[in-house]
């Protein structure tokens, strides 16, 4: 042992280290194999999570459900046999650290979905499900959080609450449908109002939500109808 | 009371952070608040541990040549691990805050530190209690940190808000400014204490030698033989 550690043999040096590589490399391939379903089947909660914020209440499976074109994915939520709503998930890489995805619930004539009306205000049925904008600005825009604070943390949930907290940004987006402009914040000329010191995440936001309901609404005959086909 | 010894240096006396500073990357950037510090000690912990462990056994079979590598390998692997780990099985809430920072860990020099420093010369059991001392001095002091800039910031603390009236985020704490001057508040109050302290003992006081990047031989390896 003494005679391992202190060698200068390359060969030997170069032998243990191929060992190690490998040993490494067999650990690891275990562990991916153990954990690829485990991990295909958080994913597909997260996604199906997702899904039931954004759509009305279903017996279908809509994460099964799926039909995609130009590049944004639609889920078909049924209820009875019959389509009843739409979520459309896609991407854009404007945001102000890359990619920013949207879940976006939208009803049947083509609008973004009302989740609810809370205290006169509308809330739609508008998601990101994945971000990575500058903590406090970029994320004002995407996240909807419930603010907590040090005195409401101790009352029980109010159960008769929305599932989805407001969001001044995407709350905008409730019951509008795409023209033939498109959308834009205030600052462009648009109507869009946008978060002071997150322009460039407001912009990504409301182009990303533009593109999917615009998707929708340019093939909306075609995609009614895949989807309606689906068994599940 | 050696052992204990072992697993108490790491929280003050060498705390990873606020004495050797160690692994100031992500110390600096994932602080922003106080539970992504705590999650981000928590994960590292973790990787320390495994590492720690491994690496003390082993440590008497890796030529002295090629251990630099060894450990990097055991340590990219351990992190891997950890990360398929958490993301098959940890509840979705907790992998979406802690799995951005596992990655992280790789370029962590605690981990590659502790490894060269304490577990390639001692057994299994002392090294166990230093990983959990160093893991929960790095935690704490992520905590305090992303706390700190989270309070001045939001006066919120762990996404609580503590002062109720505060509505406009003061966003040089959370930013990268912030974090150094927050970082070096917190060395300069460490050392003002540690002086104290000595002076109270009738001593001069002197930061731990060979702990610190002045001290870190690790990319003088060669040249140490070649003079030898």
């Amino acid at each position: 042992m003494k005679k391992l550690k202190d060698t200068e043999n390359i060969l030997v040096l170069g032998i243990f280290l191929g060992i190690c590589g490998a040993v490494a490399a067999l650990v690891l391939a275990f562990f991916d194999d153990i954990t690829r379903e485990p991990i295909k089947k958080m994913k597909m909660q997260a996604v199906n999570s997702a899904l039931e914020q954004v759509l009305p209440a279903f017996d279908n499976s809509p994460g099964d459900n799926v039909f995609t074109k130009n590049g944004v994915t639609f889920y078909g939520a049924k209820k009875g046999g019959k389509l009843v709503g739409i979520a459309a998930s896609g991407c854009t890489m404007k945001g102000y650290s890359g990619k920013i995805v949207a879940m976006v619930g939208l009803d049947l004539d083509g609008k973004v979905r009302t989740v609810a009306v809370v205290d006169g205000k509308k809330l739609s049925a508008v998601l990101i499900t994945e971000q990575k904008e500058t903590p406090g600005l970029g994320t004002v825009v995407c996240e909807r959080k419930q603010q907590k604070t040090i005195v409401n943390i101790f009352e029980k949930p109010d159960k008769n609450a929305s599932a989805l907290p407001g969001n001044k940004i995407l709350d905008q987006f409730a019951g509008r449908k795409p023209g033939k402009a498109p959308w834009k914040v205030s600052k462009d000329g648009g109507d869009f109002d946008y978060m002071t010191g997150a322009t460039i995440s407001s912009r990504a936001v409301v182009s990303v939500v533009y593109g999917i309901a615009q998707t929708f609404a340019a093939n909306r005959q075609e995609i009614v109808k895949q989807l309606s086909k689906a068994k599940k | 009371m050696s052992m204990i010894k072992e697993f108490t240096k790491g929280i003050w006396k060498e705390n990873p952070v606020l004495v050797m500073l160690l692994g100031m990357c992500p110390t600096l950037a994932v602080t922003t608040n106080a539970e992504n510090g705590l999650s981000m000690g928590i994960a590292t912990t973790c990787v320390l541990l495994g590492c720690n462990i491994v690496i003390s056994l082993i440590r008497n079979i890796v030529p002295k040549k090629i251990r630099i590598p060894v450990y990097i390998v055991v340590i990219a692997s351990f992190v891997t691990v950890v990360k398929l780990l958490m993301n098959a099985y940890a509840p979705p809430a907790i992998n979406k805050s802690l799995g951005i920072f596992i990655p992280l860990i790789v370029v962590n020099c605690i981990v590659l530190g502790r490894a060269e420093a304490f577990a390639s010369k001692n057994g299994p059991v002392s090294s166990i209690m230093d990983a959990l001392g160093m893991g929960l001095g790095f935690a704490l002091a992520l905590t305090a940190l992303g706390g700190a800039r989270e309070f001045l910031a939001t006066g919120s603390l762990f996404q609580v808000k503590i002062i109720i009236p505060w509505k406009v985020d003061f966003m040089l704490w959370t930013g990268a400014p912030g974090a150094f001057i927050i970082l070096g508040c917190f060395l300069a109050g460490m050392n003002k204490l540690n002086m104290r302290k000595a002076v109270k003992r009738g001593e001069v006081y002197i930061p731990p030698q060979g702990l610190d990047c002045r001290h870190c031989r690790l990319c003088d390896i060669g040249k140490q033989e070649e003079e030898q």
